[in-house]
């Protein structure tokens, strides 16, 4: 591969995962995730006693994740769901691991970026980042990050973002339930991420993985069918002719 | 009429329309709620606003109605009805935004488990307290524990007390909080003319899929179990010390 679109760093007990297609601000590619999964499959593959315990996820560049990149998607024939279940096997495989996983949202997580921020079991990011789900608003249903969200937030308040689209910004984020640690400002945010993880990475390496898997036993995270279901729905939509009319009036002016 | 549907535009308008009895519901207000919720969707609204005339939203059960009534046959129609409307604003294929302006209380507060979108004010009442009259909340328990999680409806349903527009919107009952009751069906109109704009096909499909991802595990239950205790010994009992003069409750 000439260009790693995801990097990963190991630190001793922390390790951090960085999207890395800063000119796209990592939009969500099937290549990006491609190399997402590979970078997940090196963690999966390391010794159980020399594993890291926590996992920072975070965004090189202008953004942590600006969502899918369905522009380079909308016009192939079949791409459109080979992305959106790569992200739902994603979403799925990181929430498998023992590592707890913190979101550290660097400036922007929108529509798919904020799903996998709630797929993180922490989330961390500053008051004036811009967070949200504006998928209704293009025409599209953002079902692929729904129960990441509903399991995030609860489902009255996942009905109120999903069903009315939009941004906000990190403050509203963390009032909203999607962020667990809000820092005034940019410049803040790596001491602040690092702080979490070095706090986590101080519990017990066999306690936390269990206390993890537990709760995703209780709240069924591991559910891959429900998540493929999810991407499908997703994907049914995107495949409407009023949706790709829509999406492509909104490419043409971007 | 006592509960009006009328379209502005692209949103539906329901309105309890019982101000002199703080919109207290009788069995034939619910079903001119579920008729008028239909006939809305058939004309093409692509929001449903509901709210109450008068002082506040909806202060639950006429309850004059069902003491009149010793055999219960009032109090099922009211579960009956009650369970109807819920599941017809669930179901809509549009958004529904209720305002729930000054109170919600009982029967009225159940109503806002069907909703997708709550509104309130800092000081509104809101709460369940049946189990005062012998009632088992039990037709919308399904409804308001997956709205705001098991703990609010632990605590909401089985303590009789009420808590505030605040306190529902932290337990996640009410999704938009406002300071005053004459804010609350301003703020209301504006999301619902708000989400009016966005493209229908993408909230149905939304809509749809949040119905299916948060569906409550007993929903077909829940009235089942209320119907099973009415007309009981203790609901007459009860009904008749809570809607006795208050001068001589103990």
């Amino acid at each position: 591969m000439t260009t790693d679109l995801a990097t990963l760093i190991i630190d001793g007990p922390i390790a951090t995962l960085a999207l890395n297609r800063p000119d796209a601000r990592n939009a969500l590619s099937i290549p990006m995730l491609k190399t997402m999964h590979a970078r997940l499959g090196e963690l999966e593959a390391l010794d159980k006693d020399d594993r890291p315990l926590a996992l920072i996820v975070t965004g090189e560049g202008r953004a942590f994740c600006a969502g899918m990149d369905l522009k380079a998607v909308l016009h192939e024939e079949g791409a459109p769901p080979r992305l959106l279940t790569s992200l739902a096997d994603f979403t799925v495989r990181l929430r498998k691991l023992p590592q707890i996983t913190i979101a550290k949202v660097n400036r922007a997580a929108i529509g798919g970026g904020c799903g996998l921020t709630c797929a993180c079991d922490l989330s961390v990011t500053h008051a004036d980042a811009k967070l949200g789900f504006p998928e209704v608003d293009l025409g599209v249903c953002p079902a692929v990050v729904a129960p990441w969200l509903v399991r995030k937030v609860g489902p009255g308040r996942a009905r109120r973002v999903l069903l009315s689209g939009g941004t906000f910004d990190g403050a509203r984020a963390s009032e909203l339930g999607i962020i667990d640690h809000v820092v005034p400002t940019l410049d803040d945010l790596d001491g602040a991420a690092a702080d979490i993880a070095k706090r986590i990475a101080s519990g017990g390496r066999t306690a936390l993985a269990a206390t993890k898997s537990l709760l995703n036993d209780l709240d069924g995270s591991g559910n891959l069918d429900e998540a493929r279901r999810c991407a499908t729905i997703s994907a049914d939509v995107l495949a409407r002719e009023d949706a790709r009319a829509m999406l492509t009036k909104v490419f043409a002016k971007a | 009429m006592t509960v009006r549907h009328e379209l502005n535009g692209d949103v539906g308008v329901l309105t309890l329309a019982r101000p002199e009895k703080r919109n207290a519901l009788t069995p034939e207000m619910l079903i001119q709620f579920t008729e008028g919720v239909g006939s809305l969707i058939d004309r093409g609204a692509r929001v449903l606003l509901v709210t109450g005339e008068g002082r506040v939203f909806c202060s639950g059960f006429d309850l004059a109605l069902c003491i009149a009534d010793p055999g219960g046959d009032t109090m099922r129609s009211l579960l009956t009805g009650l369970d109807t409307a819920i599941r017809v604003m669930r179901e809509a294929p549009t958004p529904v935004v209720l305002a729930a302006h000054g109170a919600a209380i009982a029967g009225g507060c159940a109503m806002l488990g069907g909703a997708d979108v709550v509104v309130s004010d800092e000081q509104a009442k809101l709460g369940y307290p049946v189990v005062r009259i012998g009632v088992s909340p039990a037709v919308s328990a399904p409804f308001l524990t997956a709205q705001g999680g098991p703990a609010a409806a632990r605590s909401r349903m089985l303590d009789p007390g009420l808590t505030t527009g605040r306190g529902a919107f932290a337990s996640g009952w009410v999704q938009e909080l406002v300071a005053t009751e004459t804010d609350v069906l301003p703020r209301a109109s504006e999301i619902a003319n708000e989400l009016a704009t966005k493209p229908s096909w993408a909230i149905t499909a939304t809509k749809a899929l949040l119905n299916d991802l948060t569906t409550p595990p007993h929903g077909g239950s829940g009235l089942a179990a209320s119907l099973a205790l009415t007309g009981g010994s203790e609901e007459r009992e009860l009904l008749a010390r809570a809607m006795a003069p208050k001068d001589h409750n103990p």
